[in-house]
């Protein structure tokens, strides 16, 4: 977990009910999981998170996000987003270049959004 | 050959070398915190788009869906990695849950179990497999198949057929070459333990380098043209390392064992190409891919440029024959979780699944890799061997297309005395057994 210097413990794990809600599905045999209603809940959750954990958050970012969450690329932990860029380009798959441009010019994140969280 | 006055001068047949072992080698790969996840989405993705074009010429009006996208009811083909669910697999969680006082007294060799069942994963989900066709005794976690079947009123996915990918294509078997050369494969030296007879290892090695016999013998040891030894050279005396500093002359036992084996490679390496492998005794890396021996631990033979040190696995070409083999681990991995009648059979279904290593790196020790998978077989070898097994087998396994594979297991030359001798232009191979005992 990323360390912080809050002392309030509660404000470090206060978390509010997004607007959208994480839904359950009923269980059965198989386990969808729903790659596009989770990240959308997932960047909403995190804005709302304690200002320690709260990064700067713009479009960019949001972009960036949602390609550490398509599944279609493989998983993003422990792969730079650039080295999960030119993989998913080396296999074929086709990731859309505004990516890639993103990545190589200004300032984002090179880690995938977990990075250095888990 | 030369006749000079009585003297005969037999001159060693040569053959072309190709190492084709850059895919094996870990050198630019640096860890950057990534778990196994990397290396199966990878081995699915590739493996999945090579099924997806062999599923049409097999099953052409069968539609191809995710796992997600089953409905129950509907006939149509699902591609996924294989996870069979064990129950006497060993986890290290099981340190935690029971009580400290119970240990198990026996380990099995085999964790198989009747209960075993099979499940298929992709991205989208995870489906439990039903029906009589897919019997989990013969797979294995880690394996990418096509699967045709339906999903039942129960949830499971009910499989009508099972579609592998079947041999890898294979490059043509050259038929130009018409003389008999021969490739000797060794493996289990396992120098330095009680079990090893240097008389014996001495024989082999005076053998291939023509000391031994008349002239005869030595015509055909003259038409070896290259050694290869695959793993488990050397046993370290384990029992000096317990945690200690060692004393100056355990330092010296430790490595005897090394030298020893430095001095016979030197004498074949004097003489013929030498490849040698690691395996599950040696100094290298525990994980897949085994890097190669250092070539410090060989000053003598190492000075030789016949002398390779190489990866397990292995894959090279001699005259444009393709030669693929590992150490063994492999298969004896398959053998704790799967059943096969003999070994060569675990061989034949590594080929069909196209991987080396389908256990890697659930059971087997693997690095993580994040862009690729090692163990896939892109090109059918002529010739796939695995060294240090019980005993010599081997057979000729041919593919729809016209591929010949020689598949060999190379027995523990340490408890058999035996070592395998290949013929590169008719693919046929036999023993060389060496012998030290004089039944009286």
């Amino acid at each position: 977990m990323a360390t912080t210097s809050s002392k309030n413990m509660k404000g470090f794990y206060r978390q509010k009910k997004t607007t959208g809600g994480i839904t359950k599905k009923a269980t059965n045999t198989k386990s969808p999981k729903n790659a596009a209603a989770l990240s959308s809940n997932l960047t909403a959750f995190i804005s709302h998170a304690s200002p320690e954990l709260k990064d700067d958050f713009d479009g960019k970012e949001s972009v960036l996000r949602q390609f550490d969450m398509n599944m279609a690329y493989g998983p993003c932990l422990g792969m730079s987003r650039q080295a999960r860029w030119e993989r998913a380009n080396r296999l074929g798959l086709n990731p859309p270049k505004e990516i890639e441009v993103m990545l190589n010019g200004g300032k984002v994140q090179a880690g995938c959004l977990w990075d250095g969280r888990i | 050959m030369e006749i000079d006055g009585e003297k005969t001068i037999l001159e060693r047949k040569q053959s072309t070398y190709l190492s084709l072992d850059e895919k094996f080698e870990i050198r630019k790969e640096t860890y950057g915190g990534q778990q196994y996840s990397q290396i199966y989405f990878t081995r699915l993705h590739l493996m999945r788009t090579l099924l997806y074009s062999l599923v049409p010429n097999l099953k052409p009006h069968l539609p191809v869906c995710k796992i997600l996208g089953l409905e129950k009811g509907k006939e149509c083909i699902i591609v996924g990695t294989l996870y069979k669910h064990m129950k006497l697999k060993p986890s290290i969680l099981d340190e935690y849950s029971k009580t400290r006082s119970v240990t198990p007294l026996v380990k099995p060799h085999n964790f198989m179990h009747l209960d075993d069942h099979l499940i298929l994963e992709d991205e989208s989900g995870r489906v439990k497999l039903g029906g009589t066709m897919l019997l989990p005794s013969s797979y294995i976690t880690g394996i990418v198949v096509a699967l045709h079947g339906m999903e039942t009123e129960a949830g499971d996915f009910f499989v009508q057929d099972v579609l592998d990918a079947g041999l890898a294509p294979q490059i043509e078997f050259p038929l130009e070459s018409r003389e008999d050369k021969y490739v000797v494969l060794v493996s289990g030296l396992s120098v330095g333990s009680s079990a090893s007879n240097p008389l014996q290892f001495q024989l082999l090695v005076d053998h291939i380098t023509g000391h031994l016999g008349d002239e005869k013998e030595q015509a055909i040891a003259a038409q070896i043209v290259h050694v290869i030894i695959a793993g488990s050279s050397v046993e370290i005396p384990r029992g000096l390392l317990n945690g200690q500093n060692l004393a100056s002359k355990d330092q010296s036992r430790l490595s005897e064992p090394i030298k020893e084996l430095d001095i016979m490679l030197t004498q074949i390496a004097a003489s013929v190409p030498l490849d040698i492998m690691p395996g599950p005794n040696d100094p290298a890396n525990y994980s897949l891919p085994q890097q190669p021996l250092n070539r410090c631990l060989f000053p003598g033979s190492a000075a030789y440029n016949t002398f390779r040190s190489c990866t397990n696995p292995h894959c090279f070409e001699l005259d444009n024959i393709r030669f693929l083999g590992t150490s063994g681990q492999n298969i004896d991995d398959l053998q704790k979780y799967s059943e096969a009648k003999d070994k060569l059979e675990f061989m034949e279904r590594t080929l069909r699944w196209r991987n080396l290593g389908p256990t890697a790196p659930n059971t087997l020790g693997c690095y993580p890799f994040i862009d690729r998978d090692p163990f896939l077989i892109d090109s059918c070898p002529h010739v796939y061997f695995a060294g240090n097994q019980d005993k010599y087998e081997t057979s000729l396994l041919k593919g729809t297309e016209g591929q010949l594979v020689r598949l060999i297991c190379i027995p523990k030359f340490s408890k058999t005395g035996v070592a395998v001798a290949f013929n590169m232009r008719n693919l046929e191979c036999h023993t060389l057994s060496f012998g030290t005992q004089f039944d009286l």
